[in-house]
């Protein structure tokens, strides 16, 4: 698995392998305060980078997050569908979103490092 | 534009690690602990606000006729221990502000949005009705909650609901804006910080704008600025259990006549059974009636997204359709409260 990369819209992203997973930075779940509904893809659903793949409502705002690269949803965390509150208690680990066959590699993403001086 | 305005809590609230937000020119603390957290506080136990940011004047026995004639209650014959809630109504029977009144034997307190308080101020100038303004001098602390009335009576003597009291340092009524009971309390400057510490010490918890706002909400409160603006008027808001003034009043013949006709804007709340939340601006359409949200957001307890909405008329039809970005969300008007 190579290391968790960060995108100036705030998503990270893990690749292993030909698959990526896809969540949002704990920057951006504090920015957003609390989470309470997430609107995720059917499997099968495929995405070109920069698309929109899951709808957050907050209390405070509505946001979405965007494909790191172009994919096809395999696998999308239904925990999210009664527990929304995943992503704030735990945005890059119990509350990651969709797992996804990358269909166009792109690894452009920050490093920890590069993300936190971007957000600061 | 002037400054940010803080209230004196201000570096108590960052030391609290609050997140502050800008409101109406005041830098307020928007949440400490989390926005749903503090809700629940307030809807289980109990929490206090800083809401010093809203003006405070004080006003003359003297001159209750004069300010009588510019809000659509009856202030002048209510006792000289009560609360009231009222709206200064313009000459177009609209709303300039929507305001509480505490009466006491010996003086009269008007509590307004802070969105408002210049706007009030000027308002009272035309009408030749003298105030002090009393906002920079002392603080406004609401505690509110399911056990805020038990807590609050170890530290002062509690009045029945929708009236007010003065015991010591303490300026107080038994009113709020969360759907629970609780008070209001103004003291000094000087003496906040004690006031919270005896707070803190019984467990209740501080509570930023965040949890007000779904808290009035869930409560089916307005808002200024949302619910009632300059282009509303208490009728087309729902408010018409605000109108008790029965002599002449700024705007009185408009709003007879809009109580008469029924022709007018109508405020309805409204829930989803969906998982978007319509926002302030959505727009919707209800048998044919536009629609727009005025505000919206999830109800905690009840776990699905409420609000309200204004139509240009009266929908026959409690079914909406909120286009939500482009995407067409069913809705149902809803003719109680929220929460019962």
């Amino acid at each position: 698995m190579s290391e968790t990369k960060y995108l100036e819209t705030h998503e990270w992203y893990i690749v292993d392998g030909d698959n990526v997973t896809v969540g949002i930075s704990d920057y951006a779940q504090g920015e957003l305060g609390d989470i309470v509904f997430v609107t995720l893809p059917e499997v099968g659903q495929e995405f070109s980078k920069g698309d929109a793949i899951v709808e957050v409502e907050a209390t405070k705002t509505v946001a979405e997050a965007y494909a790191p690269m172009n994919c096809v949803i395999t696998e999308v965390n239904s925990a999210l569908e009664t527990e929304p509150e995943l992503i704030n208690n735990d945005p890059v680990g119990e509350g990651w979103m969709v797992k996804a066959e990358i269909k166009e590699m792109d690894d452009s993403g920050m490093s920890y490092q590069q993300y936190e001086s971007f957000i600061s | 534009m002037s400054e940010i305005k803080t209230t004196s809590l201000y570096d108590f609230h960052i030391s609290k690690n609050a997140k502050v937000i800008d409101f109406a020119g005041w830098s307020m603390p928007f949440s400490y602990d989390g926005t749903l957290k503090e809700h629940h506080y307030v809807r289980e136990s109990a929490g206090y606000f800083d809401v010093s940011h809203m003006g405070r004047l004080r006003l003359n026995y003297s001159q209750i006729e004069e300010i009588n004639y510019l809000i659509c209650s009856d202030l002048k014959n209510i006792s000289n221990t009560k609360a009231l809630y009222s709206i200064f109504t313009s000459e177009e029977g609209t709303a300039i502000d929507d305001v509480i009144f505490w009466k006491f034997e010996d003086d009269l307190i008007l509590i307004c949005n802070a969105s408002n308080t210049n706007k009030i101020k000027t308002h009272l100038d035309i009408h030749s009705i003298n105030y002090e303004d009393l906002t920079s001098s002392t603080d406004l602390i609401a505690v509110q909650g399911k056990n805020a009335i038990d807590i609050i009576s170890n530290i002062m003597s509690v009045p029945d609901k929708f009236s007010t009291s003065k015991e010591g340092k303490y300026v107080y009524a038994r009113t709020g804006y969360t759907g629970e009971d609780g008070i209001e309390v103004m003291l000094d400057t000087n003496d906040t910080l004690a006031f919270i510490s005896e707070l803190e010490n019984r467990g209740v918890k501080p509570c930023g704008l965040g949890s007000r706002d779904t808290l009035r909400l869930e409560a089916s409160l307005p808002l200024y600025g949302f619910e009632l603006t300059d282009d509303i008027s208490p009728i087309e808001a729902g408010l018409k259990w605000t109108v008790t003034n029965k002599e002449d009043f700024l705007g009185k013949d408009v709003i007879d006549q809009q109580i008469e006709s029924k022709e007018h804007k109508h405020l309805k709340r409204f829930k989803l059974n969906a998982k978007q939340i319509a926002r302030t601006g959505t727009i919707c359409t209800s048998d044919g009636v536009e629609g727009i949200v005025t505000s919206g957001n999830i109800s905690p307890i009840l776990g699905y997204p409420i609000g309200f909405v204004l139509f240009k008329s009266n929908p026959a039809d409690d079914l909406v359709e909120f286009d939500i970005r482009g995407n067409l969300i069913e809705g149902n008007l809803l003719y109680k409260r929220f929460l019962s």
